[in-house]
């Protein structure tokens, strides 16, 4: 059965390849991008060797809770690295969890990043060479437990994500979801913020990195600093929580896939609604009056707030804005003017997200284009569903950076410029999404997959669509940053110059896009079926 | 009865990579008709049908609604057809009475027009009861009815339904029946494709035989069985299974 499994994966990777030749091309990239880390790791290799033990057991558990850490996020945010081993696909054959589970799990660890991890932490693992073969050989356990939690912690992650996403609870999830990552980095942040980065590093860290080695997260790389010091229950107890941590992900992981060979495809959990939303919608400041722009606006409103691949966008927006306010700027030590790049960053993930909003639909949009010719409708309602809360979410991301850092004389410039952000990329949004439309998964797969086939017609959107987004971003903010820079007077030029773009990219991209949805209504359902 | 045909198919082509999926389909289909479409699995009836109304773009070839070219002037033409693809998915994160609405907002209906037609049509189809519920939670038959609903809620001229009796209980069918036949009574039209002949000659007035993307045989029903029935034309023209090979390992005892 391992062998079957593991051959089901091999062979549709290369009749994959044998289909579309761009996918060997990803892959030799990105095999050559591992061998040229190669030197690179053999060269900390012999860094780490030349430091005492101390130093080489922190620097390998910051590695090793960095790589458990990215390796928990990482399928969450990045949508489907691989789906030919998605557990729902073996529903059909009436196998058991007891029968596929070795071949997942083996599947899971022959998979290119898997085995990069692998040999990465065992070149570095290596450094411990230099204090006897019994502390070389507790190193390799450990990190080789370390490995096997972080390949399971992946599974289990995404596994958890899709689950959650698609249960009854999901809007409630993701909201909790948000507000737990925002309160566990607000105190990172205070501390980083007060102190400044260097003091927090020579007092903290030592403290963390002690913690850290007492959890999961740097038990196994912690081990061999044990065996240096000859403190051999040290050793036992922490491998025997590396282990531990890896036997449960993957009782946790079994338990999923469990689940998932019985789960029912239909996942509406019975709910009932008597009022027509569609029909008779909640009146909304903004929203749309004519018949079928108002309809696709109260279709996509009810999937903003119940479709688990859209509810995960949802949460992914904050993610680049909040690590750039949290991380990166405590670290590089920035003004806190810096700051106002938040609701700009903000402004652009929002909208840039929606390039490929179109194929969200699926095949279901086949309704839309039976209905008429209706692209200007279509795309109008489509796009003032997201900047109905884009908008205020925007704005109010802006109001706080403004409260936070007091410069309220810089309110019109940086709400203008956010304002003219938005609007431009949701524009820009608008016409890739029926420009270079790509397949995305299905309404009701999991949000964390891709389509099999999508990945190389999504990098040209994804590449051509975020270009032409950051090509025109800079324009809208230039005043804004001349209004920091040179003289505030440029501060009602940019709220001027924002407001005015902003609107009239969102206007011009959606009658742009609403032309070319209906001359190339014929070919909309083959590219995202 | 008017000479202008409900729908003109001229030299229609797809193809797709290697595979010429549709090959040059003449097709006549004429107003007031009950038109039947039978074909073998991967005859090219649903691309046909696909192109036929707006949702696949021909490779060549022209159609016509009621004299309107459908791919030149879909403003004109799209809102004579209802269509109930097969294959596709729906919006099934709205309950069955929105998605109706939204079907009817779309083809630009006013809200009092809507509601009525709305409750007719959950009626008629016998999905009151499920018009509160998500159509996620639909069984396959009642996704059917429910896409139904969609293609007849703005009255259309021409209807174009691909298997539009897969999964359909008997009594919702009896149903579906009576309300298609009372449409071409009135003077409309309906194409549909079907792998089930007694019900194409049951139905039916007129038949399309389509195999290997080409009509083979199409015409009045009388005209296209001869003196025989449907199911005997239709293997003499597409061929039996070649092979007819025993599965005897099947067998019990």
């Amino acid at each position: 059965m391992v062998a079957a499994v593991v051959g089901i994966r091999l062979r549709t990777t290369a009749h994959l390849i044998r289909r579309e030749w761009w996918r060997a091309v990803v892959l030799g990239l990105g095999v050559l991008w591992a061998l040229a880390m190669l030197p690179s790791l053999l060269i900390a290799q012999a860094a780490l060797a030349g430091q005492d033990a101390g130093v080489r057991a922190d620097a390998m558990v910051v590695i090793a809770a960095c790589l458990a850490l990215g390796w928990a996020i990482v399928p969450l945010i990045v949508a489907g690295l691989d789906d030919t081993l998605e557990p729902a696909r073996f529903r059909m054959l009436g196998v058991s969890m007891r029968a596929i589970m070795p071949g997942l799990v083996a599947a899971a660890f022959l998979t290119l990043p898997a085995l990069f991890l692998a040999v990465m932490l065992a070149i570095l693992g290596s450094s411990w060479r230099v204090d006897g073969p019994a502390v070389f050989a507790v190193g390799l356990v450990g990190l080789a437990l370390g490995v096997a939690g972080m390949v399971l912690g992946a599974r289990v992650s995404a596994a958890w994500g899709a689950r959650v996403l698609s249960s009854r609870r999901a809007k409630l999830a993701t909201f909790g979801v948000m507000a737990l990552g925002l309160a566990a980095v607000a105190p990172v942040a205070l501390v980083l913020f007060r102190d400044g980065l260097t003091e927090v590093l020579a007092s903290e860290v030592e403290i963390v990195l002690h913690q850290l080695a007492l959890t999961p997260l740097g038990a196994g790389a912690a081990a061999p600093a044990a065996a240096a010091r000859g403190d051999w229950w040290g050793v036992a107890w922490r491998l025997a929580l590396q282990a531990g941590w890896a036997l449960a992900l993957l009782g946790v992981w079994r338990v999923n896939v469990a689940a998932a060979l019985v789960a029912p495809v239909g996942r509406g959990g019975g709910t009932r609604r008597r009022h027509d939303r569609v029909l008779d919608p909640v009146r909304l400041p903004g929203a749309p009056r004519d018949a079928a722009t108002g309809a696709v606006h109260a279709r996509l409103l009810r999937t903003w707030s119940s479709d688990p691949r859209y509810l995960a966008s949802l949460a992914g927006v904050l993610l680049l804005p909040a690590t750039f306010l949290v991380l990166v700027m405590p670290v590089f030590d920035l003004d806190r003017r810096w700051a106002y790049l938040v609701p700009i960053i903000l402004a652009t993930t929002i909208g840039w997200g929606r390039h490929n909003d179109v194929a969200f639909d699926s095949t279901a949009l086949w309704l839309d284009l039976v209905s008429g010719r209706l692209g200007r409708q279509v795309m109008a309602g489509r796009i003032a569903a997201v900047a109905g809360w884009a908008l205020p979410v925007v704005l109010v991301a802006a109001v706080g950076i403004l409260a936070w850092t007091g410069a309220w004389q810089d309110a019109p410039g940086l709400l203008g410029a956010s304002v003219g952000v938005l609007g431009v990329s949701l524009g820009v949004a608008a016409v890739s999404a029926v420009l270079l439309p790509y397949r995305a998964p299905a309404p009701g797969a999991s949000p964390f997959g891709a389509e099999v086939g999508a990945v190389g017609a999504g990098l040209a959107a994804q590449l051509v669509s975020s270009l032409v987004a950051l090509g025109l971003v800079p324009v809208v903010v230039v005043p804004f940053v001349l209004s920091l820079t040179l003289a505030s007077q440029w501060g009602w030029v940019a709220c001027v110059l924002g407001l005015a773009a902003g609107v009239g990219a969102y206007v011009g991209g959606l009658r742009a896009a609403g032309a070319i949805y209906d001359r190339r209504a014929g070919r909309l359902l083959a590219a995202v079926a | 009865m008017t000479s202008v045909p409900a729908l003109a198919l001229r030299g229609l082509s797809k193809r797709f990579g290697a595979t010429l999926a549709v090959d040059r389909i003449d097709l006549d289909i004429p107003a007031g008709s009950f038109y039947g479409v039978v074909g073998p699995n991967g005859a090219g009836k649903t691309t046909t049908l696909s192109m036929a109304t707006g949702l696949l773009q021909p490779d060549a070839g022209s159609v016509t609604v009621l004299g309107v070219d459908l791919w030149a002037a879909p403003a004109g033409a799209k809102p004579l057809l209802g269509v109930l693809p097969d294959g596709l998915h729906t919006f099934d994160r709205l309950t069955g009475a929105e998605l109706i609405s939204y079907a009817a907002r779309l083809r630009g209906l006013d809200r009092a027009t809507v509601r009525g037609r709305r409750d007719d049509l959950l009626a008629a189809l016998d999905l009151e009861d499920a018009g509160s519920t998500l159509v996620m939670d639909y069984s396959a038959g009642m996704t059917k009815k429910i896409g139904l609903a969609c293609a007849l809620v703005h009255a259309p001229r021409v209807l174009v339904l691909d298997e539009p009796f897969e999964a359909v209980d008997p009594v919702s069918a009896g149903a579906i029946r009576r309300i298609l036949a009372a449409f071409v009574e009135s003077g409309g039209t309906v194409v549909m494709s079907s792998h089930v002949m007694a019900l194409v000659e049951r139905l039916c007035d007129h038949v399309a035989v389509v195999g290997s993307g080409r009509v083979l045989a199409a015409g009045t029903l009388d005209q296209v069985r001869g003196g025989g029935d449907l199911e005997g034309r239709f293997v003499e023209l597409v061929g039996d299974v070649r092979d007819q090979r025993d599965l005897t390992w099947l067998r019990q005892s």
